[in-house]
């Protein structure tokens, strides 16, 4: 996509130098995102005017909170990300990478912090700010003007402004690191150097950020009404579209001997040698012993199309087996047979950006997450963390529509509480603790 | 068995033998005869005694302790419990484990229907010909009271011998593909992922903790029986478990499938760890990056440590064909399987020259001192659960060869074997392990040894 014509009043040799990372950069946009169109990074010290988003609190009559700065700086761990890199759990890993440091690779860099090429970089930008404002809502050179001057959210975005509002568009944003896509990807290497394990749910993870926004009557004016449930659907099938794209993706095929073991589910592997309590391959066709696809994110996007498509839960239930059993095959019968799930992901994703849940259809998506959960009893981490991150989703939506009354809003808190306590550590699960948990949850609910 | 089946399975013996170097050097038996049940040892004058009877060259009490003490006289059992009755639905054996002839080529002492004699049960789990073999063509002479080697050249399998013991105890403890009639010795992850435990090994550790129910007295050794001591036991034991873990790689069933490779050829803890042990860290032995697997190569490191003494020439190829195997495992071709298949050859020949030196090697008090030494430097050095189990056993063999062959009296073998309970302890569960704990332990059992 070729950037506006407003551009071209920048700066000549930046606005031509911003063309082209906008000819790459649409050219990596997953199809049916919106466009990207990045002009420079501007820097956050551009954002932060105190009649702007760098105010300590809300400033009267205005329609925004305003202290989206001060939220992001002082409690947003996208403040933290580029100082990570220079910590000691950063330099252990980067030794065992055989890299001299992290804050200079571009591996790191390139979810640690906004790092556009360096002739992108205005003025005020300083990789050391992190995930910074632009890294999520675009290069500001093209838009900031505009924005200043009132415009309405589509004008913003029409002038390149990131639509993060919208589920679809959030979600590939943010999973482009937090799963990731294009040159992005935490492989298992870097895993076994010491790097976290990744895990996400667009909508738990937009509340805990903690959100910079609030959905208040203006913002809804301005940027249109979006549920919880339609975060947390979207969110779930683009996760799904990229795994499958992930699979397929010749850069993590299988090198010599050994697959790339991020496509599993950890605790596939990463379980105690317990060996009758350890989960265990459930999938019809595959041996005990077999290392098991993450298959969390499918699990969520069945749950979520069974309400808005029919035949989607079936038919992503079948490609998913198929899928499943191609992984005893060879690798080109796996990355082809993650193509139908990857289209039934994409093709679902608008659908659940859009659809509007009933009260008895959300109450229905969480009966159906809580008997998932209870069959398994807790022997699928990987579910089990989806499951509780969905259930927080739920029930946010089930309160902002007004279907919770305030005993129940506050007996299913007191649940959630219960189910996330059940976490204790790292790639831990007390089953029983989650079971009683959804079994409260289920009964805050009421009939 | 008639003549030509009884022809049939001495050239399929024979084949075996042919296909089993170290074995065939061992003169195993001419042939495995019909199996008589463990109720045909146990005459009260023979194996079947309470107690010692005096004047007698043997304990006489074999039965007793297998029967009270040792586990392999409930290895049948095993399939039946619980555990094994859900081991057996996972696996989808839908007449149970007890009557699956690849659970009970291990779990019991399993010949086909027709080499079985009429006080001869399945029930008895491993029993005495389990092990002794098949006592159809030896007991009458055994009986008779000739000596050991004319018990060996009737068919009596010479367990006395370090390299046929390990052939006979390795054939299950690791499942290396072994037929026993038309059953297969062979473990997979399958079998794992199903729920079978893990199976850790070290033959003269083993051989102890059975517990053995022989007593290497004179009367042994006059019988003619071969007394290696704990030292060269553990060594042929490594060697051989390397010499087997390779012939597991070069075996076609345990090719990689599709994305999969075999995963019983590899390390247990290299995946089955907690997520947030970081345990990564660089390994001269291995040269593999972070996130990979690694084939289990406790035996072969162990086999280096021995070789350090016993044969110092076969050292550096055998670390050299190590860390190639585990490079080509990460980093090889289109053709990777084969280079890793190509050094798992070499590895085999290293094992079998190493075994061979050890077997006529005079271990004395230097090489006992240094290779205690060696091993606590390579527990420093691994870190790794597998690495430390392997290390706290070979200590324990190194401790009761000080002791049997003078090198440390009776105070300081004790204070050792008491030094080596810390250790013990250290790796006693791999979920629990601290590679800190362990090297701690390590230097104080390192404090008592004599100098």
């Amino acid at each position: 996509m070729i950037a506006k014509p407003a551009r071209f009043g920048a700066a000549g040799l930046l606005a031509f130098l911003s063309i082209a990372f906008a000819l790459q950069a649409s050219a990596q946009t997953p199809q049916g995102s919106p466009g990207v169109r990045p002009g420079t990074h501007l820097g956050v010290a551009t954002c932060l005017g105190s009649n702007c988003h760098g105010s300590v609190d809300r400033p009267a009559g205005s329609r925004i909170k305003g202290n989206e700065y001060i939220i992001w700086s002082t409690r947003d761990k996208h403040h933290n990300a580029y100082k990570v890199l220079t910590e000691e759990p950063a330099l252990r890993m980067a030794k065992a990478l055989g890299l001299p440091d992290a804050v200079h690779q571009k591996l790191c860099l390139d979810c640690h912090a906004d790092n556009v090429p360096v002739a992108d970089r205005g003025p005020q930008f300083h990789i050391e700010d992190g995930v910074g404002c632009e890294s999520c809502h675009g290069g500001a050179s093209g838009w900031l003007g505009v924005h200043i001057s009132g415009a309405t959210h589509p004008q913003n975005v029409s002038a390149g402004m990131y639509p993060t509002e919208k589920p679809v568009a959030r979600g590939e944003r943010c999973l482009s690191c937090h799963f990731g896509s294009g040159d992005r990807f935490v492989e298992h290497r870097l895993y076994g150097a010491g790097h976290p394990r990744l895990r996400f749910e667009l909508d738990t993870f937009t509340a805990i950020q903690p959100a910079h926004f609030e959905v208040t009557p203006a913002y809804v004016e301005r940027k249109g009404r979006i549920t919880d449930m339609q975060v947390w659907g979207a969110g779930q099938a683009v996760a799904v579209a990229l795994r499958m794209a992930a699979l397929a993706s010749p850069k993590l095929a299988p090198h010599a001997l050994f697959p790339e073991f991020s496509h599993y589910d950890c605790q596939s592997c990463h379980h105690p040698y317990d060996p009758l309590h350890g989960p265990r391959s459930t999938v019809p066709g595959l041996a005990p012993g077999s290392v098991k696809l993450n298959d969390a994110n499918t699990l969520m996007l069945e749950t979520a199309a069974a309400r808005t498509a029919p035949g989607a839960e079936q038919s992503l239930g079948g490609q998913m087996l198929t899928l499943d059993r191609a992984s005893n095959q060879d690798w080109a019968v796996m990355a082809r047979d993650a193509k139908p799930v990857e289209a039934t992901a994409m093709n679902l994703a608008p659908m659940l950006a859009q659809r509007e849940y009933s009260r008895a259809e959300m109450r229905a998506v969480a009966g159906s997450l809580i008997s998932t959960g209870l069959e398994e009893g807790g022997g699928r981490f990987s579910h089990a963390e989806q499951i509780a991150m969905a259930l927080g989703a739920v029930r946010s939506a089930m309160i902002s529509a007004g279907y919770l009354s305030d005993g129940q809003a506050q007996a299913s808190g007191t649940a959630l509480n219960e189910i996330n306590a059940a976490f204790p550590s790292e790639g831990t699960l007390r089953a029983d603790a989650f079971v009683k948990g959804l079994h409260d949850f289920q009964r805050a609910l009421g009939q | 068995m008639s003549l030509p089946l009884r022809a049939l399975f001495v050239a399929a013996v024979a084949a075996l033998i042919a296909a089993s170097p170290a074995a065939a050097q061992n003169q195993r038996p001419p042939g495995d005869g019909v199996h008589l049940g463990v109720a045909s040892c146990l005459g009260s004058n023979c194996h079947g005694a309470v107690s010692r009877p005096p004047g007698a060259r043997i304990a006489q009490d074999e039965f007793l302790i297998w029967k009270s003490k040792d586990k392999h006289a409930k290895a049948y059992l095993a399939l039946t419990n619980d555990v094994g009755k859900q081991i057996a639905a996972n696996l989808g054996l839908k007449n149970g484990a007890e009557n699956d002839p690849m659970c009970l080529s291990c779990h019991t002492d399993y010949v086909a229907a027709n080499r079985r004699g009429p006080r001869y049960k399945l029930a008895d789990g491993v029993g005495c010909e389990g092990c002794h073999g098949g006592a159809s063509g030896w007991l009458g002479v055994h009986i008779s009271g000739v000596d050991h080697a004319a018990n060996v050249a009737a068919g009596l399998y010479p367990t006395d011998d370090a390299a046929a013991r390990a052939e006979r105890c390795l054939s299950c403890h690791i499942g290396d593909g072994t037929t026993v009639d038309d059953a297969k010795r062979a473990i997979s992850h399958t079998i794992m992922g199903a729920g079978h435990p893990p199976m850790p090994f070290e033959l003269d550790t083993y051989t102890a903790i059975e517990p053995a129910h022989f007593v290497v007295d004179e009367g042994y050794v006059t019988r003619g029986k071969k007394a290696p001591n704990d030292i060269q036991v553990w060594i042929i034991g490594q060697a051989m478990d390397l010499d087997k873990r390779m012939a597991e790689v070069l075996d076609p069933a345990n090719a990689p499938k599709g994305a999969n490779p075999e995963l019983v050829l590899f390390d247990c803890q290299a995946c089955h760890h907690a997520m947030n042990r970081l345990q990564w860290r660089p390994r001269a032995t291995t040269g593999l990056g972070p996130g990979k697997l690694r084939l289990y190569d406790a035996s072969a490191v162990m086999t280096a440590i021995a070789a350090s003494r016993a044969a110092p020439q076969a050292v550096g190829p055998l670390m050299a064909h190590l860390k190639a195997l585990h490079q080509a495992t990460a980093e090889g071709g289109g053709d990777y399987w084969a280079a890793v298949q190509r050094q798992a050859g070499l590895l085999r020949q290293d094992a079998k020259t190493i075994a061979t030196a050890a077997a006529s090697h005079n271990f004395d008090r230097a090489d006992a001192k240094a290779l205690a030494d060696a091993i606590i430097a390579q527990g420093g050095e691994d870190l790794d659960y597998s690495a430390a189990r392997q290390e706290t056993m070979a200590l324990s063999s190194i401790v009761a060869a000080m002791r049997a062959l003078g090198f440390a009296d009776e105070g300081q073998a004790k204070a050792l074997h008491d030094a080596l309970d810390p250790v013990f302890d250290a790796v006693k569960d791999d979920q629990t392990y601290a590679p800190d704990t362990f090297l701690q332990a390590l230097r104080q059992f390192q404090a008592k040894l004599p100098q």
